[in-house]
C-alpha cells in the first residue's frame, strides 16, 4: 500500500485539471485531423479504386500516380515527418508547437493511410453488383455515390474507427515536438522529469479513449451492416442508414 | 421486325500466359424478334455470358456489330449507352440485388438514376413488388430472402424502366426446380402481358423447352445451330444439340 502510494508521488491538485485539459486538447486535435485526413482521403481513396484498370472509370496513369504519391507519403515514418514538415507547419500556422501546429503533420501523415483504408473497403463491393448498376444504364458517377459507397459503408466505418485510433496515437507521439495534448504531458512528465506516474496516468487515459473509439465504431459498422440477416434494419442510435439513403 | 440482331460478332480475349488472343465469341449473327422468347444454350464456358454482355455493350465487342432498334450500338455516344441500357434490363444467376438495400428500395434503383421524383420512384416500386408478388417484402434486405425470392425483386428492377428487352443470364441456376418453374412462369407473364422480349441463357434444355419460342445453340464460341425450339427438340442437326436433347439434360417439366 506504501509502495502504491509512493508510486503516485506527483500526483497532486494540479494533476486532473492538467490531464483534463491534455484529454480535451488531444481529442480536439484528433478529431480536427481525422476530419481533414478523411476530407483529402476519401475521395483520393474512391479515385484509387474508380481509376484502376479495373475500376469504373479507369485512367490507368492518374492511378498510377496517386499510388505512387500515396506510397511515398505512407512510407515515410511519422517520427522524420512530423519534423520534416516543421517549416511547412510554421508557414501555415504561425508556430510550430501546439495544439493546432499538430494538425499539420497529423493531417499529412494520414490521409494517404485514409485513402488505402477507403480504397480496401470500397475494392470488396461485389462485382456483380457493380455490373447489375451498369447494366440498369448507371453513370460512373452514379455507381460511385450509389452503389460504391452505401454497398461498402459498413466497412467504411470499420477503417473509420481505425483510423481515429491510429491518428490518436500518432498525436500522442506529436508530444515530442510540442505538440499539445496527452503526448505531450507524458513527454514533459515522464520523459523530462521522470515523474512515471504521471505518464502511466496519460497511458491509462489513451488506452481507454482507443477502446471507446474501437466499441462505437464496431456496434456501428455491425448495426448498419444490412448483410447481417439478424441486425438488419438496426443502426447505433440511428446512425447506421447513410445520410443520403433517405426515409 | 427484329429488336435485337448481331453481326459478325466477334470477342477475343488478351491471354497473359501465352500473349495470344483467345477467342470466345466468333463470328455470331442471331436474331431476335420482338417480343418473342428467345433462348441460347450452351456448355459452361461456352461464351454464353460474353455473348448477353456484348449485346448490352458491358463488354465491347472485338469485331462485328450489335444492332438494338436497328441501331448500331458502337456509334453510340457514352450518354447514349447508358440510356439505350435503360431500355435493356438483365437479370443475373446471383441475383446482383444492392445488398445494404431493402427490396423496395432496390426496385427504386433504376428510377433514381432515371431522375424519377421520390413519390414517383416509389409508387411504381411498390406496383412492381406487388407484380412480382413480392409485395410484403418491400421492407425486407436481400439477406432475409429467399434465392427465388431475390430472384422476383430483381426481376421488378430490371423491369422497372419498361425495357423492350430483358436479358436473363442463368437466372434459375441458382434456384431448385419448383422456384425454377416459378421464376420462368413469371417470365412468361411479364413477356405475355408487357410485350417485353427476353433473351434466355441457360445450360438447360429444360428451362428452353419450357420458356422459349426459338434457340440458339452455342458451342465453343459459334452458334453452331438455330431454330424454334420444338423443331429441334424433335430433329437436332448439330452433335451439341443432340446431347442437350437427351432425357438427362432435363431437370423440370411443364
Ligand atoms: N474478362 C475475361 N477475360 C478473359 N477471359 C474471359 C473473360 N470473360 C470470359 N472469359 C473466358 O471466356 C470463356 C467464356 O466465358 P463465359 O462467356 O462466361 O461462358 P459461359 O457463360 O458460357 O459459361 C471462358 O473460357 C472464360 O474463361
Ligand atoms: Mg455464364
Amino acid at each position: 500500500m506504501d509502495n502504491f502510494i509512493s508510486f503516485f508521488e506527483h500526483v497532486n491538485e494540479n494533476t486532473l485539471p492538467m490531464l483534463w485539459e491534455g484529454t480535451l486538447a488531444t481529442i480536439y486535435i484528433t478529431f480536427l485531423s481525422s476530419l481533414l485526413a478523411y476530407v483529402a482521403g476519401l475521395p483520393l481513396g474512391v479515385l484509387l479504386v474508380v481509376t484502376s484498370k479495373v475500376g469504373v472509370h479507369p485512367i490507368v496513369w492518374l492511378n498510377k500516380l496517386l499510388g505512387f504519391i500515396v506510397n511515398i507519403l505512407r512510407s515515410v515514418p511519422f517520427l522524420i515527418l512530423l519534423i520534416a514538415v516543421l517549416p511547412l507547419t510554421r508557414a501555415i500556422i504561425g508556430t510550430t508547437i501546439g495544439t493546432k501546429a499538430t494538425v499539420v503533420p497529423l493531417f499529412i501523415a494520414s490521409f494517404p493511410f485514409v485513402a488505402r483504408l477507403v480504397e480496401a473497403s470500397l475494392i470488396e463491393v461485389n462485382e456483380g453488383v457493380i455490373e447489375a448498376a451498369w447494366s440498369m444504364g448507371s453513370t460512373p458517377f452514379q455507381i460511385i455515390y450509389k452503389v460504391l459507397i452505401p454497398e461498402a459503408l459498413p466497412s467504411l466505418i470499420n477503417g473509420a474507427a481505425i483510423a481515429v485510433t491510429t491518428i490518436l496515437s500518432y498525436s500522442a507521439m506529436s508530444g515530442i515536438v510540442g505538440g499539445g495534448g496527452l503526448g505531450d504531458i507524458a513527454i514533459r512528465y515522464g520523459y523530462h522529469r521522470y515523474e512515471t506516474d504521471i505518464m502511466f496516468l496519460t497511458v491509462i487515459e489513451l488506452v481507454v479513449i482507443v477502446q471507446i473509439i474501437q466499441a462505437i465504431g464496431e456496434r456501428w459498422a455491425k448495426g448498419s451492416d444490412k448483410r447481417l440477416k439478424l441486425v438488419a434494419g438496426r443502426g447505433l442510435f440511428g446512425l447506421g442508414r447513410a445520410p443520403w439513403a433517405g426515409e | 421486325m427484329n429488336i435485337l440482331r448481331t453481326e459478325h460478332l466477334k470477342k477475343t480475349f488478351p491471354e497473359a500466359t501465352s500473349g495470344q488472343d483467345s477467342c470466345v465469341l466468333d463470328d455470331i449473327n442471331i436474331s431476335i424478334e420482338q417480343g418473342e422468347t428467345y433462348g441460347i444454350i450452351g456448355r459452361s464456358g461456352a461464351g454464353k455470358s460474353t455473348l448477353v454482355r456484348c449485346i448490352n455493350f458491358l463488354e465491347r465487342p472485338t469485331g462485328g456489330e450489335v444492332y438494338f432498334e436497328g441501331k448500331a450500338m458502337s456509334a453510340l455516344p457514352k450518354a447514349g449507352l447508358y440510356k439505350t441500357r435503360q431500355s435493356m434490363g438483365m437479370i443475373f444467376q446471383q441475383f446482383n440485388l444492392l445488398e445494404q438495400r431493402t427490396a423496395l428500395k432496390n426496385v427504386r434503383y433504376p428510377m433514381e438514376i432515371a431522375g424519377w421524383s421520390k413519390k414517383d420512384a416509389d409508387a411504381r416500386a411498390e406496383e412492381l413488388l406487388e407484380l412480382v408478388n413480392m409485395g410484403d417484402k418491400k421492407k425486407s434486405y436481400p439477406s432475409q430472402l429467399s434465392g427465388g425470392q431475390r430472384q422476383r425483386v430483381a426481376i421488378a428492377r430490371a423491369i422497372a424502366l419498361n425495357p423492350k428487352v430483358l436479358l436473363c443470364d442463368e437466372a434459375t441456376s441458382a434456384l431448385d426446380p419448383e422456384t425454377t418453374k416459378g421464376v420462368l412462369d413469371l417470365l412468361n407473364e411479364i413477356n405475355r402481358k408487357y410485350g417485353i422480349t427476353i433473351v434466355i441463357i441457360t445450360h438447360e434444355m429444360s428451362v428452353i423447352e419450357y420458356i422459349c419460342d426459338r434457340v440458339a445453340i452455342l458451342d465453343d464460341s459459334r452458334v453452331v445451330e438455330e431454330g424454334p425450339v420444338l423443331s429441334i427438340l424433335k430433329n437436332p442437326q448439330s452433335e451439341t444439340g443432340k446431347s442437350f436433347v437427351k432425357p438427362e439434360f432435363r431437370r423440370i417439366r411443364g
